[in-house]
């Protein structure tokens, strides 16, 4: 008992971020797993832990109503955004989604409510460890029966080829739309209870690197399933404070290994750090 | 007058600087559709090392100007062997290129702050002698000329390249159809690993270009610069040589026009990033591109 | 290049076999004091972080020399919060809970602090911020203390001089909006300006990481002001300062910056342009103070290049620890160790005669300095 509490002093805060980066990164997964590649995630947790903060702060409403209404408003913007954009493909997706993402975190610089470039300071702190973990264990269960859903399938069917899945009378658009809504509202509602955690949230904390982050916590897990992320962002999260353990030197040599772990994942494991826990026909095994 | 003539003459001068970076930027996406995240983090390195090579060994910036360009294209070979050419044949190779260059962006500026340290740095004063005109109010300096012209004289030596050299005219066959190119007997490999050469040596020579005028090289310098290189190659087309150019320059323009028309310069980025989206939503293709088949 | 590096690791191998002799001899007899460095050495702010491990190092290997077999040893454990403040907090949770510290010194960014100091003081562990200039700091907790002399301090002080010396009546400003160092020294800024009756004739912004601003320069330039009033952090101020006369905007107008541009990167990188610049800080750099001048010395010999400020309220930091440890009589008790800090009066520092208010923030005097013959002198106080 002696050693979980001291294990907490020290590493409570980690274990908090892994479930809030695990969070973040499958709200990106949704969009990921219907074939989209999107790098305005990041801004929408922004939304979302904005919109939470400022209820908070400025109207005292309850958490879980803030945090509710940053996912949601998170959720409406992105079907603003979704409608227009997700008829781009690929890279020129990622550019609209990125430059969307830059006006967001531009905006939040800019004006008066969301406190500029100090950021919005002084967020109480009201997430709890179970709550994350709890948010989180339903994320997953909810991901779980998607999977298994005509939405799921849907998904895959547009992430395999979307040309044949329209030919198959899928409404590609509007299936598209899903992934990138419920994607958007996972991130906010991530984005809520992260700055209910952090006292304080800056614009720059949901800039490019985020989006690139959360990006690289899809890669490294795999994307093939739902728990693949999970595993990425709780390994690159807990990274720093394992390479502390075995005496890496702090500065550019942990930032470089972090870039070699990306790179072999990539290079080797085209299906994530997943594809080494199981084999099973559905993760595994790179397609013709 | 001489207030808008003069940010005319800012806007142009930055825009060519954004154009070679460009440049490279989009070469290879024109031929393998592929975004290199590296490119940025090669332009810090370029300059870098050339500053190396100026300060440690007390060259001239005219004999450690090609030999970093020399060294950033090396660098582009590394970036294909390492980063690329093992995935060439995997049927996600757009996604995955662009995570591996992400992954090799990381790699690189951790071993520029390793090497070099966290400080801005700048090459010693009179590296290039610097003559300032002022012609009716109008601020230019001849190392800004010079600068334009060897942005120019790359440029237009990548034009030639690419139309009258046995390897620019693969490098375009493989830009067309990598399976023709390969039925022509061209050995694909190699163009791309030439196409990485040049690409890199471009972003190379821009950062030198860039931080022989700014007088500050840091290990980020990059990322400032990154993302201004996307918005420029997706204005102009992305694969779109001449788009990157004109690209450049319209970016470059309009940062100071924004400046220039509102009086105020906090908007400045978001504009940029808005017109970028515009520009997404409503001509995918750019200014100059042309409408692509797989538009991965 | 080379030959520099070579020099630093022989210089940091005989500091080292110096301090392993030192310490096997008298490890029984003295007591050690373990303080958390936690620091930016990746990310955002590297630049800052690097010369702070600098002056903490530099501090802690005097002291430890000169401590003898009886006196008190500083142990600082470094760590890197890498710019952001989750990985702050996580080095805090190791400082305090892992390797129990003493105290701790940093982080680097106000930003990281507003969440970091949180943890400490309601873990009672002191923190002695050694850069943090943000609004609220030392608010957190009365285990907060910090020697960075804050901007709302310095720029009053810095334009009330200017304006007597210059006579300047009507300025143009340029900061950095994105970035909360910079957003807040516009802040101070424009209160101090409106104060002293100064008329503002414009505002233009500038992102991070920008190295271009001649399309802003250019637009202040057309309005002729009588100074120009900039809130930058170095990197970006030098190229302000070589832009701003390269486009003609003549040495009869002054550019005025704060905290920022205290460093001698600012000479450095601007060259001839610096030349007249009015830099209001919190360390003199030339102060003919012993203290000081053996500091600059010492540091100058080791690493290579000249302190800047931030090495040198790192250095101070580490200092106003130790006294604050010899009058605690204890190298771990926390609480002790907080108390007697608070009583810190009239300390000899590098930054000069250096006291806590009663907000725990740093009172010693600013000084306003310019650049004459390419070295930074005093204009005024």
């Amino acid at each position: 008992m002696a050693f979980l509490m001291h294990f907490f002093a020290v590493y409570g805060n980690l274990v908090n971020f892994i479930g809030i980066n695990a969070l973040m990164a499958l709200g990106l997964y949704v969009t990921l797993s219907a074939g989209q590649l999107s790098l305005g995630n990041a801004a929408f947790a922004g939304i979302g832990g904005y919109t939470a903060g400022i209820l908070t702060m400025q109207f005292h409403a309850p958490y879980i109503l803030s945090i509710t209404s940053g996912a949601m408003l998170s959720g409406i913007v992105a079907v603003l955004i979704g409608l227009p954009v997700l008829r781009l493909r690929g890279v020129f997706l990622a550019m609209a989604t990125l430059s969307f993402g830059e006006v967001v975190r531009i905006a939040a610089v800019n004006l008066t409510i969301t406190g500029g470039a100090q950021g919005l300071v002084g967020i109480p702190n009201k997430t709890t460890t179970g709550l994350i973990f709890t948010v989180l264990a339903l994320t997953g269960y909810f991901m779980a029966k998607l999977r298994q859903s005509r939405i799921g399938w849907s998904f895959e069917s547009i992430r395999e080829d979307e040309a044949a899945a329209a030919s198959l009378g899928v409404n590609t658009t509007f299936y598209k739309t899903v992934a990138f809504t419920i994607g958007a509202i996972i991130s906010g509602l991530a984005g809520g209870m992260y700055a209910h955690l952090n006292f304080i949230i800056s614009p720059g904390e949901f800039g490019f690197s985020a989006a690139v982050q959360l990006l690289i916590y899809n890669i490294v897990g795999g994307t093939r399933i739902w728990y693949g992320p999970l595993l990425g962002a709780t390994l690159l999260t807990a990274l720093p404070e394992v390479l502390r353990g075995i005496g890496v030197t702090a500065g550019p040599i942990r930032m470089c290994v972090n870039g070699i772990i990306l790179l072999l994942v990539i290079l080797f494991l085209p299906n994530g750090l997943i594809s080494l826990l199981s084999r099973s026909s559905s993760i595994a095994g790179p397609r013709p | 007058m001489s207030l808008l003539l003069q940010q005319l003459v800012n806007g142009l001068f930055i825009g060519s600087v954004y154009g070679l970076f460009a440049v490279g930027y989009t070469l290879v996406f024109g031929v393998l559709d592929i975004l290199n995240m590296a490119h940025a983090t090669v332009f810090t390195l370029g300059g870098l090392v050339a500053l190396w090579l100026v300060e440690g060994s007390g060259m001239s910036i005219w004999a450690a100007f090609p030999l970093a360009v020399l060294f950033s294209g090396l660098l582009g070979l590394v970036l294909d062997r390492v980063a690329f050419a093992p995935l060439r044949q995997r049927s996600d190779t757009y996604f995955s290129g662009l995570i591996s260059s992400i992954a090799m962006a990381i790699i690189f500026e951790s071993a520029a702050l390793g090497l070099f340290g966290a400080h801005t740095v700048r090459f010693p004063p009179n590296t290039i002698k610097t003559d300032i005109w002022r012609i009716e109010g109008v601020t230019i300096t001849s190392l800004q000329v010079e600068i334009v012209l060897v942005a120019l004289i790359l440029m237009g030596a990548l034009s030639l390249f690419l139309h009258r050299t046995r390897t620019g005219k693969a490098i375009r066959a493989v830009a067309e159809s990598e399976r023709t190119a390969r039925l022509l007997g061209i050995h694909v490999d190699g163009i791309i690993a030439s196409t990485f050469f040049v690409s890199s040596a471009l972003g190379g020579a821009a950062g030198i270009l860039f931080g022989l005028y700014f007088d500050a090289l840091s290990p980020d310098m990059g990322r400032s610069i990154e993302l201004k290189g996307l918005a420029v190659i997706v204005l102009g087309g992305m694969g779109s040589i001449p788009g990157a150019i004109l690209g450049g320059l319209t970016f470059g323009l309009s940062e100071v026009l924004t400046v220039a028309v509102t009086g105020k310069s906090n908007l400045r980025d978001a504009v940029a990033f808005t017109v970028l989206f515009a520009v997404l939503l409503l001509r995918p293709e750019g200014l100059l591109g042309r409408r692509r088949a797989r538009e991965v | 290049m080379k030959n520099e590096r070579f020099r630093k690791g022989y210089r940091l191998i005989l500091v080292l076999i110096l301090m392993v002799s030192v310490r096997s001899v008298t490890f029984a007899a003295g007591q050690e004091v373990k303080i958390g460095a936690a620091l930016s050495m990746t990310g955002a702010a590297a630049a800052y972080g690097a010369t702070q491990k600098n002056g903490i190092q530099l501090a802690s290997d005097e002291i430890n020399a000169a401590a003898g077999s009886d006196g008190i040893k500083i142990v600082p454990l470094f760590d890197d919060d890498a710019s952001v403040p989750q990985q702050g907090i996580n080095v805090y949770n190791k400082f305090i809970n892992a390797d129990r510290v003493a105290l701790i010194i940093g982080p680097t960014l106000s930003n990281t602090a507003q969440v970091t100091n949180r943890i400490a003081q309601q873990s009672g562990v002191p923190v002695l911020a050694i850069s943090n200039t943000a609004k609220g700091i030392t608010d957190i907790g009365d285990y907060i203390f910090r020697d960075s002399l804050t901007e709302a301090v310095v720029i009053p002080n810095t334009i009330r001089v200017a304006k007597e010396k210059l006579g300047i009546k009507k300025v143009a400003i340029l900061y950095g909006d994105d970035d909360a160092f910079t957003k807040g020294g516009y802040d101070a800024f424009k209160n101090a300006l409106s104060e002293a009756g100064i008329e503002i004739l414009s505002e233009m912004t500038f992102a991070k990481g920008d190295r271009n601003f001649s399309p802003q320069l250019t637009q202040l330039k057309s309005l002729n002001p009588d100074a120009i009033v900039v809130s930058a952090l170095v990197e970006e101020a030098s190229g302000i300062l070589s832009q701003a006369r390269q486009l003609g905007i003549p040495a009869t107008v002054p550019i005025i910056g704060g905290n920022g541009f205290n460093s001698p990167a600012l000479i450095k990188n601007a060259g001839e342009s610096a030349e007249g610049v009015i830099v209001g800080a919190a360390w003199n750099m030339t102060s003919t103070n012993p203290l000081n001048k053996h500091f600059v010395d010492a540091y100058t010999n080791r690493f290579g290049s000249p302190p800047d400020q931030f090495a040198a309220q790192a250095y101070a930091g580490v200092y106003i620890a130790l006294e604050a440890v010899k009058k605690a009589g204890s190298a771990d008790n926390r609480k002790a160790i907080r108390e007697a800090m608070a009583q810190i009066k009239d300390f000899d520092t590098v930054l000069g005669k250096f006291s806590f208010t009663a907000g725990r923030d740093a009172d010693h005097t600013p000084v306003v300095q310019t650049v004459k013959g390419g070295k930074f002198v005093v204009f005024g106080e």
